[in-house]
């Protein structure tokens, strides 16, 4: 297996994580109560693994991939808080709670792309050249 | 090059063959995908936006930017006509037809004005899409052959638009392929 392709599936890998973590997320608003809570606790410790997994490919990427990433890690970072949040709170706190843990998700799954979009406009620039 | 993208298609069933094909696009690494709706017009001239079930304030906040995004890409002067019918634009949860949040806001004369100025005619599907591509071609060929009329604005223009900041679709789109379970295709 080539460098490239380790580069390649790190990053695929932690992206189809945090859509499945997004996807979990917006499953969860449409519940209540105590099984809404049980997936904001679920979701708080997906969150922190994903975040170890972009730290770990962070290093392996040029500039412009890295800045987002980065970038992925702050909203992910905010996804476990307000998750956590979530779990401790209830009604109308408790909506704002996932409907914050969802905009957070979203911007994490939304920098990684970015940083996949960089990294192949890179690959294709150099190909060009 | 970062751009919005609607593909218009006859029918539902091929815009959802249309939003695989998309993603399909990206897995290949020809053009990379952050997000993506499907839009129904109905042959009454009613929108729809697939969506899961989400809270009603949600709801409306998609029908306005997706409705914006829409009029937007039918050129400038659609844009702040589509935020305003977008009021209109339902969330159907889980693909039912005629469950519309929004719909007791619809507003006819902001229905009229879709009507005549955006490209999405009644009964057919869109695509909706916020995509990276360094070259148009792969999405071209491929909805072309689906049968799809593609639309394509970049967004650094839609961000120089005024209605931008306040309409924002990016975060209505899902940043991966949801098709509705009622709408099995394979």
């Amino acid at each position: 297996m080539s460098a490239n392709t380790e580069v390649k599936d790190a990053l695929d890998g932690v992206r189809a994580a945090a859509q499945e973590l997004h996807g979990a997320i917006s499953d969860a608003a449409a519940k209540r109560g105590g099984a809404m809570k049980t997936d904001l606790e679920a979701v708080s410790h997906k969150a922190k693994a994903i975040t170890v997994s972009v730290k770990g490919s962070i290093g392996a990427q040029h500039d412009a991939a890295k800045k987002h990433l980065e970038e992925a890690v702050a909203h992910l970072e905010a996804t476990q808080k307000h998750a956590a949040a979530g779990v401790k709170s209830s009604g109308h706190s408790l909506q704002n709670s996932i409907n914050q843990v969802l905009a957070d998700a979203r911007a994490s799954v939304q920098q990684i792309s970015e940083a996949i979009a960089a990294r192949r406009s890179a690959k294709s620039t150099h190909t060009r050249k | 090059m970062r751009n919005y993208v609607a593909v218009v298609f006859d029918d539902r069933s091929k815009a959802y063959e249309g939003l695989h094909a998309l993603w399909q696009l990206d897995n290949a690494g020809d053009v990379t995908v952050h997000g993506t709706a499907v839009v129904h017009r109905d042959d009454w001239g009613h929108f729809q936006v697939d969506t899961k079930e989400t809270h009603p304030a949600l709801a409306t906040a998609i029908g306005v930017g997706i409705g914006a995004l829409l009029g937007a890409l039918a050129g400038p002067a659609g844009a702040t006509v589509g935020a305003a019918g977008g009021a209109a634009i339902g969330a159907a949860t889980g693909g039912v037809v005629g469950v519309a949040a929004d719909l007791s806001r619809s507003d006819t004369r902001g229905q009229a004005a879709i009507e005549t100025r955006f490209v999405l005619g009644h009964g057919q599907s869109a695509v909706i899409a916020d995509v990276s591509e360094d070259w148009t071609t792969p999405i071209d060929t491929r909805m072309h052959a689906l049968g799809g009329t593609v639309y394509r604005r970049a967004m650094s223009d839609l961000q120089d638009d005024a209605w931008f900041d306040a309409y924002d679709p990016s975060p209505y789109l899902y940043p991966y392929e949801h098709i509705p379970s009622s709408y099995p295709l394979w």
